[in-house]
């Protein structure tokens, strides 16, 4: 178990750099979770961590000790693949026990923490199966259990759940969350399932184009996402946005949309009167009914637990969650209002600001 | 009308003729092609192996009875064809192992990236594409020490004493056509190889790194059981196809000096095209093929166990 420093890390590839200056302080036993869409480097970043990449430009920092040019072995981490990657010539137990083999552990040491390792994640059936004769489930522990015989300093997962079936991707996440709580160990965790990064998460680090975003705990994130890009990314049905101009009023801030009306902000902002801005409102957030502006329902999809509306407020996309059931068919008009409270407020850069 | 009604109702009951039509409907379906199979490869299996029990000889108009076992016996005391049978395990060991080690080493360094390696992948597999009657030409010049370079520089290593043509060195003459085989056929390994290595999941590799493998514990514990089908089967396929390949040893050396690189492969060519005698020429072919089938059920038996370990 050790603390992670990640300093001003850059990645190119070639000419193309794909990570512009990560910086990361991650604490002893801590749940790092990274997120962001497809292509924005998280994976790079892990295996640069795994020193499977090398790294272009800044420090990583393993429990104080500068470990750039360390080879990935000598780092003492343990990484979990989304391919698995289990040797398939070896059985569940050879799986398990190869790193220790390979530092000639003594033999009764290997058996003890195979089987503590195998007994812990329910393998024990299969300890002497080939991988090629596992579920996808059961690979998934098998590549689990190789990380934690070894007890790492950290742990790296690159999208781990990410071919298995929702129902088993629930029931890993849950076991991954109770496996971190036992063995306390650093992880880093790479997604781009959301509700895996909320549930898991002590720390979410929400990265997109080779940036770091925002890094907060799952909540923070939720509730006050640093710019557009978090507060569209995280939650889902996503935010709305609503293009609007800042009115400071007396005493009741308001934003101007398109059509002219107002929506009534919770605080004033340090903004010029009339500046452009964006604000934002989450689907679960938006009232439906009594006094509100009318919006055309477009498409209606029933998830079970709840709603999702989909509406046309002024001509533009709007989406609604609602867990109330009432009847609203495509075609109706609705009356949705906007609760202060839950409005958010992004200026022309996509930053979020600060209310005074 | 009535009649197929009720032999649909009773199927144990249909007329012969329809039982026959749908019995053998299947055969019908393939027939064609096992026509086809027949005519183009049994047919002249048979009648070569006929030619093996019959006394087959150009030059003599009276020949062509049948003779029986004696094609077999003069065989089993034939010095020049036991001599052949330990010259072809010898040719063909050889040349099979340096290809397949060199074949190997050169895929490795081809799987590995680095500047010029499109290039170096396709001079690699030239010599594939020389006729190997062009071949075997060029490396006997080669060892020529009038026109060829590589007696003087193996003298110069002092590897030979004196800068003679090693072709003509009994001792000696077989490594030449070994070693122009070996320089032919190493693409053939290389380009298998190399399909095989690049099958195997980068990821692998990485897990082992990281679980604390080194270079060689690597290429044992991940490379070789991935390339050991691939391996099984192309040393199959090449010493079958090794111990049948007589071009180079007929072009350079003709079998000689005394017989010394004379293979089965080019005794049978010697027997059949500078003696004409078509019959006993079958007659060793036919020991060769069963040689070799019975070497090809070893492999595949050894295949199939090891497939069936995984
Ligand atoms: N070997 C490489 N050569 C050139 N560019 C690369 C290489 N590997 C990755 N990239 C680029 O680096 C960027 C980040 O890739 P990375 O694999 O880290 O994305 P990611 O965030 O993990 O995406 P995903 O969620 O799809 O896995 C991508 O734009 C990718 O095209
Ligand atoms: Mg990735």
């Amino acid at each position: 178990m050790a603390s992670i420093d990640i300093r001003d890390i850059h990645k190119s590839y070639g000419k193309i750099e794909v990570l512009h200056g990560v910086d990361l302080a991650i604490k002893d036993g801590e749940f790092i979770v990274l997120v962001g869409p497809s292509g924005c480097g998280k994976s790079t970043l892990l295996r640069m961590i795994a020193g499977l990449e090398e790294v272009t430009g800044g420090d990583i920092l393993i429990a104080g000790n500068r470990i750039n040019d360390l080879a990935p072995k000598d780092r003492d981490i343990a990484m979990v693949f989304q391919s698995y990657a289990l040797y398939p010539h070896m059985s569940v137990a050879q799986n398990m026990s190869y790193s220790l083999r390979l530092r000639k552990t003594p033999r009764e040491k290997v058996a003890s923490a195979v089987s503590a390792a195998a007994s812990k994640l329910g393998l024990d059936p299969f300890l002497e199966r080939r991988p090629k004769a596992l579920s996808g489930g059961q690979r998934q522990r098998v590549a689990m259990g190789r990380a934690i015989v070894r007890q790492p300093k950290a742990f790296l997962f690159d999208e781990p759940l990410s071919n298995l079936d929702a129902r088993l991707r629930e029931q890993m996440r849950a076991e991954i969350k109770k496996l971190h709580g036992e063995l306390g160990a650093t992880s880093i965790y790479v997604t781009h399932d959301q509700i895996e990064a909320m549930t898991l998460a002590d720390r979410i680090v929400a990265m997109h184009g080779g940036v770091v975003q925002q890094v907060g705990s799952p909540l923070d994130l939720y509730d006050r996402p640093a710019n557009l890009f978090v507060a569209g990314f995280i939650g889902s049905p996503g935010m709305n946005f609503i293009e609007a101009r800042y009115q400071p009023g007396e005493g009741s801030p308001a934003a101007r949309l398109a059509d002219g009306t107002l929506v009534a902000l919770p605080h004033a902002y340090a903004l010029e009167p009339d500046t452009p801005v964006t604000l934002g409102i989450r689907p679960e957030h938006v009232v439906i009914g009594g006094e509100g502006r009318e919006a055309a329902v477009e498409l209606i999809e029933p998830t079970g637990f709840g709603t999702i509306l989909h509406l046309a407020l002024h001509g533009l996309p709007f989406k609604v969650f609602t867990t109330d059931r009432k009847v609203l068919n495509a075609g109706n008009a609705a009356a949705v209002s906007f609760p202060p409270q839950h409005l958010h407020l992004f200026d022309r850069e996509g930053a979020r600001v600060a209310a005074l | 009308m009535a009649t197929t009604v009720i032999a649909e109702q009773s199927p144990h009951r249909r007329p012969l003729m329809q039982r026959f039509a749908r019995g053998s409907e299947p055969y019908l379906y393939s027939a064609p092609a096992l026509i086809l199979i027949v005519t183009v490869m049994l047919v002249p299996l048979v009648v070569g192996i006929s030619y093996a029990f019959r006394d087959v000889q150009i030059l003599n108009p009276f020949s062509g009875g049948f003779i029986g076992l004696d094609h077999f016996r003069a065989l089993a005391e034939d010095r020049a064809f036991l001599g052949a049978l330990r010259n072809t395990v010898w040719w063909t060991g050889a040349s099979v192992l340096l290809q397949f080690v060199f074949g190997l080493i050169l895929a490795l360094l081809l799987d590995k990236p680095f500047t010029g390696r499109g290039i170096a992948q396709a001079l690699v597999f030239l010599p594939w594409a020389v006729p190997t009657f062009l071949t075997g030409l060029n490396w006997a010049w080669l060892f020529n020490p009038v026109i060829g370079p590589l007696p003087h520089w193996l003298h110069a290593l002092g590897i030979l004493s004196e800068p003679n043509n090693i072709l003509s060195d009994p001792a000696l003459a077989m490594w030449g056509p070994i070693i122009a085989n070996v320089w032919w056929g190493i693409p053939f390994f290389a380009i298998t190889l190399l399909a095989a290595l690049q099958a195997i999941p980068r990821d692998l590799y990485e897990a082992a790194s990281i679980d604390g493998a080194g270079p060689v514990q690597r290429f044992l514990s991940i490379t070789l059981p991935f390339l050991a089908p691939t391996i099984a089967i192309t040393i199959l396929l090449r010493t079958v196809w090794i111990s049948n390949f007589a071009d180079l040893i007929v072009v350079m050396t003709k079998g000689g000096p005394a017989d010394r690189t004379q293979i089965v492969a080019s005794y049978i060519f010697t027997q059949a095209f500078t003696r004409l005698d078509f019959g006993y020429a079958s007659a060793i072919a036919m020991v060769l093929l069963v040689l070799l089938l019975v070497y090809s059920m070893l492999i595949v038996v050894l295949r199939q166990t090891l497939l069936n370990k995984d």
